[in-house]
């Protein structure tokens, strides 16, 4: 009869990989919610430059560059956090205290860092909300969705998409003691690399690095759901793109996860490291 | 003497602790990448947006020009802004914060001292996103007065070093100082004419933009650029000392006050 309960509570519950996920996922936004300070510098950056763009782009006619803006400024929001969140994945339980305890436990670190990526990815989001404000407010720019569905869907993507990246960050910056000054020195160019406020045909003979990066075909996706009601097979192909590439990430990140895990266990090093 | 050897003592050690956290070979990366890499942002968005207005060639070239000039010179604050308001995050981590206030030590030389090899640092800066300025973004300093330049370049990473010591100062009363380290460092790109002049800004918002030193350091250099020359552009380096000497003078005001009010609760690291 005991055992009858048990498998019915098994049921119930989601398999272990999102329950682990999930839990990462709440535990990042308790910490949010309970230090929101820490939230504060990595939404300043892509804030402050978003109105920069916004105020050059004021006199525009078109209200085409005003898009750009507006939707740039919610990418590099999700870049500046992910990439922030990542370079202090392991920092952060090692200020807490609980690094020990996270290697310990059966989860898989993998699925520790990425419930807690995809929390940052989504903080990152807000910064999306205040350049709308401001846009709406301060410069009196318009912004209308064509096609709210794909949008939400494109959005949602990108956002797994900058996880996945998040992921393999936090896995190489493990290994560095220089996580935070690694943190600094990608955020900006990964900005302009990603073409988030510019298309990336502006960077000339260095397009085809951006092509490497699944948000630069996330964010052009998500600027084709916004400006057309009746997306093209564009729209179609950089999902296409960026999935594929999102998932190269992950099977990167799980090698990587896998090894620096190993080697902590190995060495008993990361601790103090 | 003995102020002298306090504010070179403070000098050094305030910027040596920088490398409890970032490593030498770091630090230069981040020199070259940063400015760089902030540059040429700011750069290709001004560049899409004349593009993409029909601007005729030597308007876009003039754009590229004016941003590039602009955030070679915002580069300083990274130096005199985030790095000495960050001092007073580090004795608040570190623990130094205590032993700082039980020195005997005369206060005006520890405060002033511990931005000054910040000052340097961000003059190598200006200088490094100067060579950038030219070489990749065709930046002709072919009219300037070089004296003029350097003068203001000088005179911009002091004066900014003492609004650093300013919100430095005001940061004593926050558990966080980096918040404000962010903050300050950033609005810069928005106040100061760096990528667009000061009067495209809201009416309302103007006033603001000349409470930070940038500004008028960012007009001189302009103007030195342009050929003007030490003469000329010294009513811009006459306010700029003066804004930055207020901002000295009001930052160690909140340093003393700050003193007196931990020594009177005892809690140093979060009044």
């Amino acid at each position: 009869m005991l055992i009858l309960d048990l498998s019915k509570e098994a049921h119930k519950m989601p398999p272990q990989t999102l329950r682990v996920v999930y839990s990462a996922f709440r535990m990042a936004m308790l910490h949010w919610v309970a230090d929101p300070q820490w939230v504060i510098p990595n939404v300043i950056a892509p804030f402050v430059f978003t109105v920069v763009a916004l105020t050059l782009f004021r006199t525009d006619p078109t209200g085409q560059f005003a898009l750009y803006a507006v939707l740039g400024g919610g990418m590099m929001g999700m870049w500046g956090n992910t990439l922030y969140s990542s370079g202090f994945a392991i920092e952060f339980e090692k200020w807490q205290g609980t690094l020990e305890n996270v290697l310990a436990a059966p989860s898989n670190l993998m699925h520790v860092i990425a419930g807690r990526s995809v929390s940052n990815a989504l903080l990152g989001l807000t910064n999306m909300v205040a350049i709308l404000l401001i846009a709406a407010f301060g410069f009196r720019v318009s912004l209308g969705v064509a096609n709210p569905i794909l949008f939400a869907v494109s959005l949602v993507l990108t956002l797994l998409s900058v996880s996945a990246l998040g992921l393999i960050f936090a896995s190489a910056f493990v290994l560095s003691r220089s996580a935070q000054v690694f943190t600094n020195g990608l955020e900006f160019p990964i900005y302009i690399i990603s073409g988030s406020m510019f298309p990336v045909f502006v960077l000339g003979p260095f397009e085809p690095v951006s092509y490497v990066l699944g948000p630069k075909w996330g964010i052009d996706a998500i600027r084709e759901a916004a400006t057309y009601g009746n997306v093209s097979i564009d729209f179609w192909k950089n999902i296409g793109i960026m999935l594929l590439i999102t998932a190269v990430y992950i099977a990167i990140a799980t090698v990587l996860f896998k090894f620096v895990e190993k080697k902590a266990r190995r060495d008993g090093t990361l601790v103090e490291a | 003497m003995s102020n002298l050897r306090i504010f070179f003592s403070s000098a050094i050690f305030s910027f040596r602790a920088q490398f409890s956290w970032l490593n030498p070979p770091m630090w230069l990366t981040l020199k070259f990448v940063l400015g760089l890499s902030q540059m040429a942002f700011f750069v290709f968005v001004g560049q899409y947006i004349a593009q993409g207005q029909g601007q005729d060639p030597s308007k876009i070239v003039e754009t590229i020009r004016y941003i590039a000039i602009g955030n070679a010179l915002q580069t300083v604050a990274w130096n005199t802004v985030f790095s000495v308001i960050n001092i007073t995050g580090h004795d608040k981590w570190d623990g130094t914060l205590p032993l700082l206030l039980a020195t005997p030590a005369s206060r005006l030389p520890i405060f002033i001292g511990r931005a000054m090899l910040h000052v340097l640092d961000g003059m190598l800066s200006v200088a490094i996103n100067f060579v950038f300025a030219i070489f990749l973004f065709g930046v002709n300093l072919g009219n300037a007065d070089l004296l003029a330049l350097t003068i203001a370049v000088i005179l911009t990473a002091f004066t900014m070093a003492g609004f650093g010591l300013l919100i430095g100062g005001f940061s004593f009363y926050f558990r966080d100082p980096m918040v404000l380290a962010n903050i300050f460092t950033f609005i810069l790109l928005i106040f100061c004419g760096v990528n667009f002049a000061v009067d495209q800004l809201p009416g309302p918002l103007q006033p603001v933009s000349w409470a930070f030193p940038l500004t008028y350091g960012i007009n001189a250099a302009r103007e030195a650029i342009d050929g003007k020359s030490l003469i000329a552009i010294s009513p811009w380096l006459g306010l700029e000392l003066i804004v930055g000497l207020v901002s000295i003078l009001i930052g160690y005001i909140f340093f003393r006050s700050f003193e007196r009010v931990a020594r009177k609760t005892g809690r140093l690291e979060a009044v």
